[in-house]
């Protein structure tokens, strides 16, 4: 069988991106294309209109197009998850210093943070802070970090950045902070322009980050590539394979950048500001087979967050919904 | 879209005749001009070129347009999703492509590589003639560009025949037509193209020259 699977350039599409090159998907007799998508909205167009047999995909954008509510409206099944966290929030070093936080701990960082957007608010330049897609766990851990302190998205002004253009974004002041996935965060420390104030693990640990979504229409056909995914991520997750990971990952028709850098996430060891020490963060991304069975109670989150971002009405979400997750589907393989 | 929630008072579509912004968002300079004077066609349309750039959304938003005509394979396409989507800070929500019930035309649409972003209540008869003219623009620019490529290929071709020939002649002392009529004939018997075996002889030619 022959598949194409988008994805867009990122460290937690390492269990798909292994899955085809280090040979598991074609131990399974699958032939399959990665291709790499430029924007998630290209990459729901083309799996909604059927340019994709399956891709990895945002929890929230494949609930979305699930549900209609995003683009060409498609029936998805989601019957694995890819990862578990792997965003940061990252402020320019201006608004680091603005924030004064008394200590690096998530409530202090929180209250600072609402403070500064509520006085930004006030003076008529509120903060402008990115995420990667209106429909992600980033716009939601804004919302939860800003309310955790007492904000809210509605005192700042929440825009996207393409996560390849989020370190000069920072470093021209086009925006105060951004909530990104690795290795994105890891950048932009590195090139001096960003401190990580928050880990999206301890904002909102284990919620729904990428899932590997498929058109309904799969379903018969998904088990071979499960199986191959689940020796990808007992792969991914053998901290031995962590540098040949972080090498695939890192070149050229992946994410083109330093291994290093990925390294640095794969492993759970961070450097928080420009020049500081090295912080060992177990959580911040993990890759496992563990982590490849999506859990049922994450749709309600989801229907929660976008409820709460004002993306659907109150009691709106319709009952499709928990039709997407699918971990059966992965059981069954 | 048809399930979500009302949006907030959008503006007024215009009506036939009224005018209408249309923003081109494209990485390519050449790309965007050649849509840019086809949409000029459209009555009543007034059309901004757009850089792809990082300042895109402060000019998108100074400019407010009715429609955003946008590659597909820019980046910046999720960031128009947030500015024109569902938040509810936005004040002109916009929908994606044209009527959603018009399969065949998004399906043209993405083939050709195009995703336009619409103030919600433009009505389809405003709309259509704007998708369908990206498309024939944008096919039309893929064409010209395959098109070129094979035409530069095919001089480059052309070149190293010339070469081949040449070093033949000189190291042979043969006529310009004997020495095509051997690199043809080594071809058919290789069943090889002409310009393989003379990019092999050019090669070769280089090595030992």
């Amino acid at each position: 069988m022959r598949l194409q699977l988008g994805y867009v350039p990122l460290t937690d599409a390492a269990v798909l991106i292994a899955a085809v090159e280090r040979g598991f998907t074609a131990a399974e007799g699958l032939e399959v294309d990665l291709v790499a998508e430029p924007s998630w909205a290209t990459l729901r167009d083309h799996l909604a209109l059927g340019l994709l047999d399956g891709a990895h995909m945002l929890a929230p954008l494949a609930l979305a197009c699930h549900l209609g509510l995003s683009g060409p409206q498609a029936r998805l099944i989601a019957p694995a998850a890819l990862a578990r966290n792997g965003n940061a929030v990252t402020l320019s070093l201006p608004l680091w210093q603005a924030l004064d936080a008394a200590s690096d701990a998530l409530p202090e960082v929180a209250r600072a943070l609402a403070r500064v957007a509520e006085a930004r608010l006030a003076e008529g330049r509120p903060l402008t802070l990115a995420t990667v897609h209106p429909y992600s766990s980033h716009t939601y851990q804004w919302r939860r970090l800003l309310a955790l302190g007492g904000s809210s998205l509605s005192a700042v002004r929440l825009v996207v950045v393409p996560p390849p253009r989020t370190v000069a974004a920072l470093e021209r002041g086009q925006i105060d902070g951004v909530c990104v996935g690795a290795p994105w965060s890891t950048v932009a420390v590195e090139a001096g322009v960003g401190r990580i104030a928050a880990l999206g693990s301890a904002i909102a640990p284990d919620c729904p980050e990428k899932v590997l979504a498929l058109p309904a229409e799969m379903e018969d056909r998904a088990a071979p590539l499960l199986r191959a995914l689940r020796r990808a991520a007992r792969w991914c997750g053998d901290a031995e394979n962590r540098e040949d990971l972080a090498a695939l990952l890192g070149s050229p028709r992946h994410l083109g950048l330093d291994p290093a850098l990925i390294l640095r996430g794969l492993a759970g060891s961070l450097r928080l500001a420009p020049g500081g020490p090295l912080v060992e963060a177990d959580d911040y991304l993990v890759l496992g087979e563990r982590e490849l069975t999506p859990d049922p109670a994450g749709i309600a989150w989801l229907v929660d967050e976008m409820t709460a971002a004002g993306q659907i009405e109150e009691g709106a979400a319709p009952a499709q919904a928990v039709g997407l997750y699918r971990p059966d589907l992965l059981a069954a393989a | 879209m048809p399930d979500r929630a009302p949006p907030v008072p959008a503006h007024p579509a215009p009506s036939p005749g009224e005018s209408l912004v249309i923003a081109v968002v494209d990485p390519s300079r050449a790309r965007a001009a050649i849509l840019e004077e086809g949409l000029r066609a459209v009555e009543g349309a007034r059309v901004v070129v757009i850089p792809d750039t990082a300042d895109l959304l402060d000019r998108l938003s100074a400019l407010s347009p009715d429609v955003v005509v946008i590659h597909l394979e820019s980046p910046s396409r999720d960031l128009l999703e947030q500015m024109f989507g569902v938040s509810r800070l936005v004040e002109r929500p916009v929908a994606m492509f044209v009527d959603r019930s018009d399969a065949p035309m998004m399906q043209a649409a993405v083939d050709a590589g195009i995703s336009a972003y619409i103030v919600d209540g433009l009505r389809a008869e405003r709309i259509k003639p704007i998708i369908e003219i990206a498309i024939l623009r944008f096919n039309a620019f893929a064409r010209l560009q395959r098109e070129l490529s094979e035409a530069r290929s095919e001089l480059a071709d052309r070149k190293l025949i010339e070469r081949a020939k040449g070093i033949l002649m000189s190291a042979k002392g043969l006529t310009e037509d004997e020495a095509y009529k051997q690199l043809r004939r080594k071809a058919m018997n290789e069943k090889r193209k002409i310009v393989d075996i003379a990019r092999a002889i050019v090669t070769a030619a280089d090595l030992l020259g």
